[in-house]
């Protein structure tokens, strides 16, 4: 897929015919420079932006195809997030964050059950009444690896999960997301540009001036530039 | 509870500041509403209910070309006979010269208006003799009250004076009698006979040759709100008289017309408070839109339809309109049962005839309502246009 902003001589192209494909379960890291465009991939893939060409398939999905509900929708259901600033909404207690996709999605079926297992397993459950606002960052940013998994998505996307935290606790999130990837055989991507603390994982997408390449971490990293 | 019902509530309530704001400004504008509504339809109310306690009663009769010349025992019995009817008393009016020496020094008023009344039957169709405020009503042939502006006028006239009269008669001849002052009128806001001599409708009769007759009959109901039924009965009853019966709304129309247009036009200011209330609570829902962009686009993100984040934002509307419309109605009542319990008045003047209009209080609050939830729909309508990458946004 290929993304440009602006137009005529303003033009910057944000991503140049990057390709790649994802398998179920896979622990995926984009990596790359600042300003490389990976982020930019990121909103392509968490269907946040739409690529000026070519096409983003979900699940078989063309996503390109759908109209503004039925992304909506799409990201309830396929999707999870997990942002920088873990993005809770602060007017709400840690446990109505991570119920809050279900109830969007309308499905509230056992969905506090669910959603105190969840946390539970984040190690959260003796925070679920607090406001989002009165735990730490790396708590918070638990909190939002439960919401992004919540609806069992088909991928969880994860912006500088890690970005905002000290070592010590990035380090604990790491381990969280990919324990949690284990557990559930769940699709993990997460965009960092801080890679040696993630250790092995499935695949490195790295990205530089738009360009992207499939490799392994750390001996086979390819760049394409 | 809906989930975007607890979001609207939730991020409305962590803003007090911000409700605060909204709420006082629904409130201020239903508030200044019902102060208008108090004074403004209050002073008009009084001065109906003046002119109908002192001088047109709730029905007023007059003779389409002269003088009435029925009897007054005729057209009273017939009219006292009818259950609605309270009172009816003749009344006749004229204009005088006054002269009196007080001190040595004599004292000339002229043109000052007469009121001839019936002391036995005014007192049930007119409330005039409860203003006296110093000696006592018309009781003889022989005994005049006073306004409290023409005493003044008078250079202090008191109960127990003596002053003469002039009064032209229906031939041209002058018409001069010495009486004594019985008594001193005077009204709340000077809306009674306080301008006025009041005397024997009789000795009134007699001086302006025209025994009989009289120039008007009032006539005050138990119950006004048959004033038109009672008005027609009457007119299909003297067919033949050239009676002219007015309701209180129509013989008072003249002197109404204008405050009626003075009203509408306050009236008018006040909705447009209301709207000033409404521009009010667009700026702080749009400030609050703009405090939660970053939530706006995180909701997104998660599957959110822009249909959901306007709904939380109407929400939002209905919930700073609910309390406003609550508030400032109970703020509005608050201020129209005291203006009601202390017979409200400004400067010693006119007292406010206050009542309840239910249906205007509560057409005035589902407005406020209504217009709170208008007045959130452009923020609303912002939000929906948050893309879900703001969520992304790290600065």
């Amino acid at each position: 897929m290929t993304k440009i902003y602006g137009t005529g001589e303003n033009q910057v192209k944000a991503l140049d015919s990057a390709s790649f494909s994802l398998e179920k379960g896979e622990f995926v890291l984009i990596v790359g420079s600042s300003g490389s465009g990976k982020s930019t991939l990121l909103n392509m893939i968490g269907l946040l932006d739409r690529p000026s060409s070519g096409k983003v398939f979900i699940d078989g999905i063309d996503t390109t195809k759908l109209n503004d509900n039925q992304i909506s929708s799409f990201r309830n259901k396929k999707l999870g997030f997990i942002f920088q600033f873990s993005n809770l909404l602060t007017d709400l207690t840690v446990l109505e964050n991570v119920l809050l996709p279900r109830q969007i999605g309308g499905t509230n079926e056992s969905a506090e059950k669910d959603a105190r297992e969840l946390l539970k397993s984040v190690g959260l459950e003796t925070q679920i009444n607090k406001r989002a606002n009165k735990i730490s960052g790396g708590q918070a940013q638990r909190a939002a690896i439960a919401r992004g998994l919540i609806n069992r998505p088909s991928i969880v996307l994860a912006d500088e999960p890690t970005g905002n935290l000290d070592s010590v606790t990035s380090d604990i999130i790491v381990q969280l997301m990919k324990s949690m990837a284990k557990k559930l055989n769940q699709t993990f991507v997460v965009v960092t540009h801080d890679q040696h603390h993630f250790g092995n994982v499935d695949k490195i997408i790295t990205i530089k001036d738009g360009h992207s390449s499939e490799g392994k971490f750390p001996s086979e990293l390819e760049v394409v530039a | 509870m809906d989930y975007r019902l607890r979001l609207a509530k939730r991020m409305l309530f962590n803003k007090k500041g911000s409700l605060l704001g909204a709420v006082l400004a629904v409130t201020i504008g239903i508030l200044v509403i019902h102060v208008n509504f108090v004074i403004f339809q209050g002073l008009f109310d009084a001065i109906v209910r003046d002119i109908s306690n002192y001088r047109n009663g709730d029905i007023l009769v007059t003779d389409e070309a002269d003088y009435i010349d029925k009897s007054d025992n005729a057209l009273a019995n017939w009219f006292e006979r009818i259950p609605y009817v309270q009172g009816a008393t003749p009344r006749l009016s004229s204009s005088a010269e006054i002269n009196m020496t007080k001190n040595g020094k004599l004292i000339e008023e002229t043109r000052v208006p007469v009121v001839g009344v019936d002391p036995i039957r005014d007192v049930k169709a007119s409330t005039a003799h409860e203003t006296i405020s110093e000696g006592t009503y018309v009781l003889n042939r022989n005994s005049i009250v006073l306004g409290n502006n023409v005493a003044r006028d008078l250079d202090g006239a008191q109960v127990g004076d003596s002053l003469k009269l002039l009064i032209v008669d229906r031939y041209g001849e002058d018409q001069i009698r010495r009486f004594t002052v019985t008594g001193i009128a005077k009204s709340p806001g000077g809306q009674g006979l306080d301008y006025s001599i009041v005397m024997h409708i009789d000795t009134l009769r007699d001086m302006m040759g025209r025994p009989g007759e009289s120039g008007s009959f009032m006539v005050k109901l138990n119950d006004p709100s048959k004033a038109f039924e009672v008005k027609q009965f009457f007119l299909i009853a003297f067919p033949n008289d050239d009676f002219i019966a007015e309701t209180i709304e129509e013989s008072a129309e003249e002197q109404l017309a204008g405050f009626r247009s003075g009203i509408a036009m306050i009236n008018l200011i006040g909705y447009f408070g209301m709207m000033s209330s409404a521009f009010a609570i667009v700026t702080i829902q749009m400030m609050l839109v703009n405090g939660k962009t970053r939530e706006i686009g995180v909701m997104r993100s998660i599957g959110a339809k822009r249909k959901d984040i306007l709904i939380i934002f109407i929400f939002q509307g209905m919930i700073i309109g609910a309390i406003g419309a609550g508030v400032g109605t109970a703020a509005g009542l608050g201020y129209t049962i005291y203006a009601k319990e202390t017979k409200m008045s400004f400067m010693d003047s006119i007292p406010l005839e206050v009542s309840y209009d239910w249906e205007k209080i509560i057409q005035t609050a589902l407005m406020s309502f209504a217009l709170a939830i208008i007045a959130s729909l452009y923020p609303s309508y912002r939000a929906t246009k948050l893309l879900p990458v703001e969520a992304m946004r790290t600065v």
